[in-house]
């Protein structure tokens, strides 16, 4: 751990780490400065140049991201030179940017229209029409899709392949404003994070094929989640709304940071994983394949339970929520069922990496090995409570209670997915985090528990 | 006018370019001090010649070379510079072509002073003909076992001027783009693969060879106390005779080129210099008057002495179209690698371009003015500034000229 230091920024008293970078400081206290390049998991570059400072005792202004703060440093960051600088830098930014912002899917979250607003370029300098003509829509591979038009050049992208992922798939190539990004013929972007560099793009020059033109952001509201994709439990941000005439609906999902789990990132098969979701939702109670009333299959459950007492395995899913869990252990012993969670299902060696993604592809297995709960598959038995796991195993009777759609005959009940219902996972790495409900249905789904509790009562 | 051979004594010596005629007049000679001298001793002649780096920074060679970390367990390495891209130079391209032993030489006694194994040669992508009378060179010494200590490899560039710069130079080294690098918060070595290295043009290493074979008087009894040595100075332009001659610093800059150059073409009239390749300030024809060819005088002048390859401009040139000219330089060679170097260069050659085709407004010269403002202290490397030097310089002196074509 570093020295503490005191500085002054804008007449304001602060501490820093010594040698720590100032444009960090700068954005942890919120401090405006503009700038692109500059992204705390990819460090430094220094090739926007938008982020200059005054410095006391240097003669020029100073890139703030190349800075290491010292004791006694005195920082200025609005003074009219500072401000014609970065006002200035914009606008050459500008010169070839085709500001089609109308069309552009960053709008409402795009850092060139942030700085425009607040650096105002009241009176542009701009005179010269014919702007540097390049692609417009080049799909990279991966879901992502490049506007070298809108490009900003801030190597995000490409040092985020270098860098992160070791890839290298992206990279830059022409000189001066000839300058792109692309892909090498026949090598498309394809790595299992390519879609990081839609969010890591500070401008509209990468846009997700899978979210591009579906809603304006603006229109979104955006919720704390964690994705359910693996047993890393990746922090989210769960972008939805629900607008007049329509359901609650998920748009994406987008990494959410978080140091002790994922850190700025998120894989792409999470990212996606809203999709599904969101599909072939299970939304009414089956009998043999055949829509009946709550009521109906509620009793029908009952009358179930009652004939094979002390007959009865429960099959748990290992991405239900440890309240939920604990509730269906609680109710197991009420009824003297055996309880199971086999995880053999969920193992994917293929899926699990050394970078975030889990070779353990349920989100709270290790709630079910913490609980002690028996992973192995249940014997031969009368009747199974299958808790949404997605194995079927062989039983006299079944009640199956699910959140999408199965081919199954037997007595089946609905329940909520995950951002329909709140509660805790803990991740492989004993990490606990707590999801409130997201998502509103018109005609709202029972969550796993009331469900339960309708059974027991 | 001192005739003076430090560099350039064997030029005009038929097949100087081999090694039988280099030994024949002197060549490997100086190496002979290597039994004498250690390391730091070289390091130390090479201080006190004041030995300043030709390649256009100036900066005094033996202050570098003591950054280098002589008792560290990773390897060091030798770096030359033969990019040689700025318009108006072609100094380096005499060396490697008239007296390549001369160079091997210099690279023998500097990687014996900084403790290099390796030494490479960055050389321009377009030099293929000369490269190869190098690379002959090379063979020639390995064959006579005078690469014993060190190896040398001749790395091609790809024909980008940025890749002149140390930093870019050694960024494509390692098989990147040449994007200058930010630079370090303290004096260090360059670093090629995180192991330390020094960098240095063609021509300051060749000199090395006079300055430890004579002694570093010998060499400060040429040029001036601040200046001292000599230069490959180059002329280009409206000359009569074009081409490379080696002078001391300190001449009076007029009479070399009357003296070497033969004076203006066609009995014209001196009308402007650009003093060391186009990243040097423009001088008018007056301020050209009684000025000596060392860094100080042109620094004072208000430009500065470069590469000391002038373009020599006579009195029917067109500044504007001298401007872009150099200005279609610079938008095509910026690495694009920061904003204002990538969209001012740009944007400052559709600008003149404008005002040249007579579309040119008053508020367009501000422009340029404001751009060069921009482009000045804010970027990654000095080529920007560079821009900014000559917009300035060629405005502000041919004023005149500019005003009569805009509305
Ligand atoms: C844009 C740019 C281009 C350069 N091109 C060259 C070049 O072609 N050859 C060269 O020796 N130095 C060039 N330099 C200077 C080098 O960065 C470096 O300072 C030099 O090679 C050091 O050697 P010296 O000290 O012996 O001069 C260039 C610098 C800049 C900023
Ligand atoms: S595509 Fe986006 S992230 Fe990549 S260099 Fe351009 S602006 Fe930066
Ligand atoms: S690594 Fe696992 S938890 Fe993280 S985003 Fe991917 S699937 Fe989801
Ligand atoms: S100033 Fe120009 S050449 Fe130098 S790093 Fe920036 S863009 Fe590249
Ligand atoms: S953020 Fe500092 S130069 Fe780009």
């Amino acid at each position: 751990m570093s020295q503490l230091v005191k500085l002054i920024i804008d007449g304001q008293d602060y501490e820093a780490e010594q040698d720590s970078l100032l444009i960090q400081l700068l954005i942890d206290k919120e401090i405006k400065v503009p700038y692109f390049c500059y992204h705390e998991s990819l460090g430094a570059d220094g090739n926007c140049r938008m982020c200059m400072v005054g410095i006391e005792g240097q003669k020029r202004p100073q890139i703030a991201c190349d800075t290491l703060i010292k004791e006694g440093m005195i920082v200025n960051t609005k003074t009219d030179t500072i401000k014609q600088v970065h006002t200035d830098i914009l606008e050459l930014e500008l010169i070839n940017h085709p500001v089609d912002c109308p069309t552009c899917d960053q709008a409402g979250e795009c850092s060139l229209q942030d700085f425009y607003m607040e650096y105002g370029l009241h009176s542009s300098k701009i005179t010269i029409e014919e702007k540097v003509k390049h692609n417009k829509a080049i799909d990279l591979g991966s879901n992502v899709m490049l506007d070298q038009e809108r490009c900003v050049l801030c190597a995000r992208c490409t040092r985020f392949t270098d860098k992160i992922t070791g890839t290298h798939e992206l990279g830059i190539v022409g000189r001066g404003d000839e300058a792109k990004v692309t892909t090498m013929p026949n090598r498309p972007l394809s790595n299992p994070y390519a879609m990081n560099v839609v969010d890591l793009c500070p401008v509209g020059a990468l846009t997700s094929k899978d979210f591009r033109f579906s809603q304006r952001v603006w229109l979104l509201e955006s919720a704390d989640g964690v994705c359910h994709g693996c047993a890393k439990n990746c922090s989210i941000i769960i972008d939805h709304n629900k607008l007049k005439y329509k359901d609650d609906t998920i748009y994406r999902f987008r990494p959410r940071r978080n140091d002790a789990i994922n850190g700025f990132f998120i894989c792409d098969t999470g990212r996606l994983s809203y999709r599904e979701l969101q599909e072939n939702r299970q939304e009414t109670p089956l009998l043999d394949g055949v829509k009946i009333s709550e009521d109906k299959a509620i009793e029908k459950a009952k009358e179930l339970i009652l004939l094979y007492k002390r007959n009865t395995s429960i099959i748990i899913d290992a991405n239900l929520y440890t309240q939920e869990i604990e509730a269906i252990v609680a109710f197991a012993q009420e009824i003297g069922a055996d309880v199971y969670a086999p995880l053999d299902i969920y193992r994917d060696e293929a899926f699990g990496d050394d970078m975030l993604r889990s070779s353990m592809r349920a989100a709270n297995a290790q709630t079910i090995i913490n609980m002690d709960i028996n992973t192995q598959k249940p014997k031969k038995v009368g009747l199974i409570l299958n808790f949404n796991h997605p194995e079927k195993f062989e039983s006299a009777a079944t009640i199956n209670f699910l959140t999408h759609t199965r081919a199954e005959t037997a007595l089946t009940l609905p329940i909520a997915t995950f951002t329909e219902s709140s509660g805790s996972l803990t991740n492989e790495d004993g990490i606990t985090q707590f999801s409130k409900k997201v998502i509103h249905k018109n005609i709202p789904v029972p969550t796993l528990i009331e469900s339960l509790k309708r059974v027991s009562q | 006018m001192r005739e003076c051979q430090i560099v350039s004594r064997k030029f005009h010596i038929e097949n100087a370019c081999t090694l039988r005629v280099a030994k024949e007049h002197g060549a490997y000679n100086s190496l002979v001090k290597l039994k004498e001298y250690d390391p730091q001793h070289i390091t130390q002649i090479i201080k006190e010649s004041m030995l300043r780096g030709k390649g256009g920074g100036g900066a005094p060679a033996g202050m570098k070379w003591e950054l280098m970390p002589l008792d560290d367990k990773k390897p060091n390495f030798l770096v030359v510079n033969c990019d040689e891209s700025e318009p108006g130079t072609f100094k380096d391209r005499q060396i490697i072509s008239k007296d390549p032993h001369l160079l091997i030489e210099g690279i023998i006694l500097t990687c014996y002073a900084i403790k290099a194994k390796a030494a490479y040669i960055y050389i321009r992508g377009e030099y293929k003909e000369y490269q190869e009378i190098l690379q002959n060179a090379i063979d020639e010494a390995y064959s006579a076992g005078l690469l014993k200590e060190c190896d040398i490899t001749i790395h091609r560039g790809a024909g980008a001027y940025i890749c002149g710069e140390k930093s870019a130079l050694l960024e494509s080294m390692e098989g990147k783009r040449g994007h200058p690098r930010l630079k370090p918060k303290q004096k260090e070595p360059e670093w090629f693969f995180g192991n330390a290295t020094l960098v240095n043009n063609v021509e300051t290493i060749a000199t090395v060879p006079f300055i430890v074979k004579n002694g570093a008087d010998a060499y400060r009894a040429y040029g001036t106390e601040k200046s001292p040595g000599t230069l490959l100075f180059a002329m280009s332009g409206h000359i009569n005779r074009p081409g490379v001659y080696e002078a001391e610093f300190g001449t009076n800059m007029l009479e070399y080129i009357n003296h070497y150059g033969g004076g203006i073409k066609n009995g014209k009239k001196l009308k402007a210099l650009i003093p060391g390749g186009v990243s040097c300030g423009v001088l008018t024809a007056k301020e050209c008057e009684g000025l000596t060819l060392d860094y100080e005088a042109l620094r004072s002048a208000g430009s500065s002495l470069g590469t000391g390859g002038m373009i020599v401009m006579d009195e029917d040139t067109n500044m504007l179209e001298a401007l872009k000219n150099i200005l279609e330089f610079y938008h095509e060679e910026s690495c694009g690698q920061c904003t204002p170097c990538r969209e001012g260069s740009g944007w400052s050659d559709k600008i003149v371009g404008r005002i040249l085709e007579g579309n040119g407004t008053k508020e367009d010269l501000d422009k340029l003015f404001e751009l060069a403002d921009i482009m000045n202290g804010k970027t990654i490397c000095v080529f920007a500034p560079s821009i900014s030097t000559v917009l300035v310089s060629f405005i502000s002196k041919f004023r005149d000229e500019f005003e009569a074509v805009v509305s």
